[in-house]
């Protein structure tokens, strides 16, 4: 395609150390000769551009979060008043998760400066273990910024949320105040599962959740009407009373694209999914276009949730099904449930234990002893130990019969493979831009009730 | 089957008998008598709640000189009444109920024809909640619900009973809400199209 070029490969965020994974690794893949990037713009030039990539001015996520809450109504909160300020580990994911912690920060020196009402709290919600909470909340410097954090997790006391859909229940620590503000993102990572139907509602049968809550949204429902879940909680008489507004951090593929903010979540929720869907939508189907590959694994969190060119690794395992398409039922008939384009991964770095479907359903190749001994059970024993992450990578490619591949490690803006990947990729991108232009996204946008020209 | 290698020790020099501890254990392994925390090395599933719970940092991981071994033997039990309470459940005998311990309706179902009363017995019947813990307690309520088994009101902290789902929402709520096609997935739920782990 026109103006494409395989570049040097990208530096990606850097890992924070953490009991949660193994001992940081001595060399990352975008470090190995073999290991070329491709920025998402040659791609796709019409992804909306970032205006803060990994080492940048961090202030400009300030100042765009200052402007995204001019407008936002704050008469409600009342100096006396208590305020819950809520965040989710998720968006510690993106980019490092400073970008996200400066919001957070900033929309508590708003609050304050704007309503005089100094009692905020920022909730700190988790979902697999308090020891995440302890070893994000100083990395960040929060602990240093907020005179009060509290953590809380799926099995922390719970609260009774009357729904239209019958009795869920929150977390009591998220609720236990006069008000409660919404800091999140737009990142769809698990779109398998919340299908871009009202996703900037999904933390309120997640983050802010007790875990059978969570239970019923995976397991008492399929993936499209499992939406309603977030969506009765958050419309709740419970919930409403509380709800100030909500800020939130936007993502493409290229990086952080801005802020946006409003009182009213169903106006974002439309305005995000527009964009969501127009700017993932076609890295999505590109991928869909890869018919081998290996996976490398070298970031900071579980396996499924660590970004290479802005999309997780969950996603490419679910690539092969277009999940945006809602007459798509959920669990499509006929699909294998893993994408079998993945023909083997290579472990560099993940933290450890959880979501481990994914890892087992491929060949897996660990990079060296050290990384092995700190990850799961199940992929050090099922999987091969290479010397090294080089030796890794060859043996991947062996099996694998290709040495096209892909490394998630964090990276926003390009996307760090092989030169054989990033061939392919700007060979199929150009048919995929006409296939989402013309059919795609007129279809999405259609079943979501979203006309492009009005909303 | 759940073969559990490793298991939780408290630090009594460390332990402040708050109770956190045991009011999470999904498997009611740890009891506080005098102020200090207890393991029942019978009872836990090694689920880490207490570990990533407990504020004093008072609890630990060591090896187990045998593994403990949770298994049902679903053939012990009548199929009939198996396949009619996994029925009754929404639930197919096949079905991964957990993504952690790949445990199916089945097993758990047995474990409940095999005398289960409550979350934390089927837990130590059959390995459920024995990881992450955040999926598989909705099918679980659905079983117990399914085989008449009245539980006891939630004491706060370990489980809620929880009833919300697919079937249960009600025509007019359907219609209020249609962008989550809840008829068409009812209907393909009738259709067996959501069986075997209804999100995966």
């Amino acid at each position: 395609m026109d103006g494409a070029m395989l570049n040097a490969a990208v530096t990606p965020p850097k890992l924070m150390p953490s009991v949660l994974g193994p001992d940081l690794p001595k060399q990352r893949a975008a470090d190995l000769p073999v290991i070329v990037s491709l920025p998402i713009k040659d791609l796709f030039a019409d992804i909306s551009q970032e205006i803060y990539l990994d080492g940048g001015d961090l202030s400009v996520v300030r100042q765009a979060t200052e402007k995204a809450l001019v407008n936002v109504d704050m008469c409600m909160i009342k100096p006396q008043d208590t305020v819950n300020l809520l965040c989710s580990e998720h968006g510690f994911s993106i980019l490092g998760g400073e970008p996200y912690a400066q919001m957070v920060k900033t929309i508590n020196d708003v609050v304050q400066k704007r309503t005089g009402c100094q009692k905020i709290r920022l909730i700190f919600c988790v979902g697999a273990g308090l020891t995440e909470a302890r070893t994000m909340i100083p990395y960040y410097g929060l602990d240093s910024y907020f005179e009060r954090i509290v953590s809380t997790w799926p099995f922390d006391k719970g609260v009774a949320i009357e729904t239209d859909i019958g009795t869920l229940y929150g977390l009591k620590r998220v609720y236990d105040a006069d008000w409660i503000i919404h800091a999140c993102y737009t990142d769809p990572r698990e779109v398998y599962f919340h299908r871009q139907i009202n996703r900037i509602m999904k933390s309120f049968a997640m983050s802010y959740a007790r875990y059978e809550t969570r239970s019923v949204y995976h397991l008492n429902f399929a993936s499209r009407s499992s939406n309603i879940v977030p969506r009765a909680i958050f419309e709740s008489q419970f919930v409403q009373d509380r709800f100030a507004f909500a800020c939130c951090i936007e993502t493409s593929p290229a990086g952080i694209t801005g802020i946006s903010a409003d009182n009213d979540l169903r106006r974002l929720d439309r305005r995000i999914t527009k964009t969501t869907l127009k700017d993932y939508g076609k890295l999505m189907r590109l991928f869909a276009e890869i018919d081998e590959c290996v996976a490398v694994l070298d970031g900071m969190r579980w396996a499924s949730y660590i970004h290479g060119g802005g999309v997780t690794f969950g996603w490419l395992c679910k690539a092969n099904i277009d999940y945006f398409n809602l007459d798509i039922s959920g669990r499509a008939e006929g699909y294998p449930q893993a994408n079998p384009a993945v023909k083997a991964l290579v472990v560099n770095y993940i933290w450890r234990d959880q979501f481990m479907e994914y890892i087992q359903s491929y060949p897996t190749i660990v990079a060296g002893r050290d990384i092995a001994k700190g990850v799961s059970k199940a992929v050090s024993k099922n999987g091969i130990i290479a010397e090294d992450l080089e030796s890794a990578m060859e043996t991947a490619f062996h099996i694998a019969k290709t040495d096209k591949a892909i490394v998630f490690d964090g990276s926003y803006g390009s996307i760090n493979l092989t030169p054989s990947m990033g061939e392919f990729l700007m060979e199929h991108a150009p048919g995929v831009s006409q296939k989402v232009d013309n059919d795609l996204l007129p279809l999405w946008l259609k079943q979501r009730g979203i006309d492009p020209k009005k909303d | 089957m759940r073969r559990i290698y490793l298991m939780a020790q408290v630090d009594k020099n460390l332990c402040i008998g708050d109770k956190i501890c045991e009011n999470i254990c999904v498997s009611k392994a740890i009891k506080v008598i005098d102020k200090k925390a207890g393991v029942d090395e019978n009872k836990c599933v090694l689920c880490m709640k207490c570990f990533d719970a407990c504020p004093k940092a008072a609890i630990s991981i060591v090896s187990r000189a045998e593994p403990l071994v949770l298994a049902v033997n679903t053939a012990e039990v009548d199929q009939n009444k198996l396949k009619e309470i996994c029925a009754r459940a929404h639930l197919d005998p096949e079905e991964k109920i957990c993504a952690c311990t790949s445990t199916t309706a089945k097993e758990a179902a047995a474990a409940i024809l095999k005398g289960a009363k409550s979350p934390e017995e089927v837990t130590l019947m059959t390995g459920l909640r024995s990881a992450c813990s955040l999926w598989c307690i909705a099918p679980i309520l659905r079983l117990l619900k399914a085989y008449d088994i009245e539980l006891p009101p939630s004491d706060g902290y370990r489980w809620y009973n929880i009833s919300p789902a697919l079937w249960n929402v009600s025509e007019d709520v359907a219609r209020k809400y249609p962008e989550y096609r809840i008829g068409e997935d009812k209907k393909l739920l009738q259709e067996g199209v959501f069986h075997n782990f209804i999100k995966l």
